[in-house]
């Protein structure tokens, strides 16, 4: 164990003062993640449109048009789907809410101004506040709008703006002057809408939804629209989706952490064999394994060190908080074999230093690139995703979400992970087979 | 000590760099071997340590019990010191730091650890640069670093490959004192060096090497006296330079301060130089 302690505290210390390959193993990997933190933290939850999912109870002209007044709408995107669907999918995670318009709406949206209307249905994850808050706003916006357009009895609308005038001359708590200007702008409404609105139909009495929480929206006592909002927990392990941008870019960071540190100690074997210092090792009274079992070791040492020193980083930069500890733990124990193997394999792949970094990044660069290092896979078309399977990153990735946000089980895990030591162990093998001990014999 | 057999190496399988090599090296002598670059010196060492396998020919290393064995057997290895000549240390370590895991991988511990690390780097005179990292020290100090880490584990056989390349004299004069010194303490050394007066100066024996091959194996003074020829004495006379082979030189210059004026005159000892020319109809450095 001594020699290859020895040998294992030599190439840390080595790696720690060689400025290039420590910046790919820290420094790259951290700027990568504060580029994206930038990006994402810049685009907000809202990218475009929230897709929505509208169940529709009323199956009424007015919902009709309520569904066709979202689709238009530039901040959401509905999907009409039944209410067990709904409900599945947004407990799934796979989509932020649904809206369930009600039995009666169509009904209720004739006469605005009295009674209980009934109550639209939002069901959203509690976690998700902003959204939440963001879709209320629009489907009161459409809805209101529906209403005013549908709404078609200018007499009824005549009989509450008289109301308000009255209301404005019995308050006591408004002075001469106050009451002379809202008179004043009541009846010049009044006036207003007799010109402008058509006469139209009563409506008929409204039947009161039963509301867990409701919540009113309107304009003092005016409550043209009334959404309750159910709180559907997301439940992750059936979700897919991270709730924060930053838990797809701590793996990717911490992936480029990974590759940094495979590829700088892939070089540092060819280093010694360039730099003549293999030939001391070589000539040591330890045995061939000994130093492969140093650099292994060494490198895995470090490899564990850039994962924790990236999920701290996106810990408390970016607020990433991991699911399950101890799956991430395994994810991250079991990433380190696969790129101990990488790097063994790396270290055989050149006769000079820069031939030995060249290949290694570009290979590395390659299995990045079609294993999701550099973009989610889910951005990726069908095909590629399946050729990801041959690229070691994505069962990183892979192993690493399912420990941050997919809420993977062990069992889950089995595949990934089994992988990923399937590519460390066959890694360490060819190239501890390849990595040629005597100098000159061909 | 160190019994090298019908040694054969090729690197290409075509040219022989090292072509039947064969010499015994005894316990505390200083054995050098001399010749002018690609005679096959390093090659020679390479295969004597165990770092290249040889396609003929044998090597034993011995140890004071009497017993021997391949230099690739681990506990033979750690009986011998190697200095290669293409230095073989980290830059980006201190001298310090370099010597401590090279003695490390030796299996050294513990307050011997510090001790001989510590003795090492005093040998080579560096323990002053100790903590500098060794990509700042000159070309001479990294090779005496380079001596350093082949003697940290107190071998009993030292192999130095053309250890003086780039010191100063200094230093150089330092290293002869300390390597005699170490012969004193009972070291067998292995001592490459295409500088003639080196090889007179510290070895006991040397072997003349060309081309892959020993041309001769012997004391300083019986190679010169087998094939340094005659003394020669080159001398003013009559406004021309005479040279004058002689076995009796102070007989010969009498003669001539009889015969007329002497206005100059120097006397050209037979040397290894002369050894070398005499062997191979070439001088050692062309
Ligand atoms: N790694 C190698 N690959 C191919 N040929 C080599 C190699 N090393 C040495 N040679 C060849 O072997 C021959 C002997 O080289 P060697 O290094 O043993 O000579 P040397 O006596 O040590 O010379 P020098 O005084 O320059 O160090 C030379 O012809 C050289 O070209
Ligand atoms: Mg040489």
């Amino acid at each position: 164990m001594g020699p290859i302690f020895a040998l294992a505290c030599k190439d840390l210390r080595l790696l720690v003062r060689d400025k290039v390959g420590f910046f790919f193993v820290f420094g790259f990997p951290l700027l990568f993640g504060l580029f994206f933190g930038v990006i994402f933290k810049g685009a907000g939850s809202s990218q475009g449109a929230i897709t929505i999912l509208v169940v529709d109870d009323d199956q009424s002209e007015a919902s009709k048009a309520l569904i066709g007044k979202l689709t238009s709408a530039a901040e959401v995107k509905p999907i009409v789907a039944t209410y067990e669907a709904a409900l599945d999918q947004v407990r799934k995670g796979e989509r932020v809410a649904y809206v369930r318009i009600p039995k009666g709406y169509g009904e209720s949206a004739r006469r605005p101004f009295w009674g209980t209307p009934p109550a639209f249905e939002l069901g959203v994850d509690p976690a998700r506040k902003a959204e939440a808050g963001m879709i209320q706003g629009v489907i009161t916006q459409y809805a209101v709008r529906d209403v005013m357009k549908i709404f078609s009895d200018p007499d009824a609308l005549r009989k509450q703006t008289a109301t308000a005038i009255e209301e404005v001359s019995k308050a006591d708590d408004l002075t001469p002057v106050q009451k002379g200007i809202m008179t004043a702008f009541f009846g010049a409404l009044d006036s207003f809408m007799s010109l402008t609105l058509a006469p139209g139909a009563a409506a008929t009495d409204g039947n009161k939804e039963g509301a867990e929480e409701g919540a009113s929206i309107g304009i003092g006592g005016w409550e043209p629209v009334r959404i309750t909002v159910n709180d559907v927990r997301a439940d992750r392990r059936l979700s897919s989706k991270p709730n924060n941008p930053m838990d797809i870019t701590f793996p990717q960071c911490l992936v480029w952490g990974l590759m940094g540190c495979s590829a700088a100690f892939g070089i540092s074997l060819v280093v010694e064999r360039t730099r003549g210092t293999l030939i001391r090792l070589r000539l040591a009274p330890i045995v061939r394994w000994h130093i492969l079992a140093g650099k292994a070791a060494a490198c895995f040492l470090m490899l564990l060190a850039v994962s924790g020193v990236m999920l701290v980083f996106a810990m408390v930069a970016f607020g990433v908080r991991p699911e399950n500890y101890g799956m991430l733990a395994v994810a991250i124990l079991c990433s380190a074999i696969c790129f101990v193997g990488i790097m063994m394999l790396l270290s055989v792949c050149g006769k000079t230093e820069n031939s030995a970094g060249g290949i290694g990044w570009s290979v590395l660069l390659m299995m990045a690139m079609i294993g999701g290092g550099m973009m989610p896979l889910f951005f990726m078309p069908k095909w590629m995703q399946s050729v990801a399977s041959i690229s070691p990153i994505k069962w990183t990735v892979l192993s690493l979400e399912g420990a941050v946000f997919r809420g993977y089980s062990l069992s889950d895990m089995a595949l990934p992970c089994g992988v990923l030591l399937g590519i460390g162990v066959a890694g360490f093998a060819v190239g501890a087979r390849l990595f040629t001990w005597q100098e000159g014999s061909s | 000590m160190l019994t090298v057999s019908g040694l054969i190496k090729s690197y290409d399988g075509v040219r022989r760099a090292v072509d039947g090599v064969t010499f015994e090296v005894k316990a505390r002598e200083i054995f050098g071997l001399l010749g002018p670059n690609g005679a096959g010196k390093s090659t020679t060492i390479h295969v004597a340590v165990g770092l290249l396998a040889p396609d003929g020919g044998q090597v034993r290393i011995g140890d004071a019990g009497g017993s021997s064995g391949p230099p690739t057997d681990p506990a033979v290895r750690s009986r011998v010191g190697v200095a290669p000549q293409a230095l073989a240390i980290y830059e980006e370590l201190t001298g310090e730091e370099n010597i401590r895991f090279f003695a490390q991988l030796q299996g050294l511990r513990g307050a011997e650890l510090r001790n001989r690390t510590a003795a090492a780097l005093q040998f080579v005179e560096l323990h002053d640069r100790r903590r500098d990292l060794a990509r700042t020290y000159s070309g001479g100090m990294k090779r005496r670093l380079n001596l350093a880490a082949a003697i940290v584990h107190d071998p009993q056989l030292l192999f130095l490959d053309e250890p003086t390349v780039g010191v100063d004299p200094q230093s150089r004069n330092a290293i002869f004192e300390n390597i005699l010194a170490l012969r004193e303490r009972g070291l067998t050394v292995v001592y490459t060096t295409h500088y003639m007066e080196e090889a007179q100066r510290l070895c006991d024996r040397v072997a003349i090497m060309d081309q892959g091959r020993i041309l001769a194996l012997d004391t300083v003074d019986g190679l010169v006296r087998a094939h340094g020829g005659k003394s020669v004495v080159v001398a003013a006379v009559d406004g021309h330079e005479a040279r004058i082979e002689s076995d009796d030189p102070i007989g010969e210059l009498v003669r001539l301060k009889q015969s007329g004026p002497l206005r100059d005159f120097r006397l050209e000892q037979p040397n290894l130089e002369r050894v070398f020319l005499n062997l191979t109809g070439r001088q050692l450095r062309d």
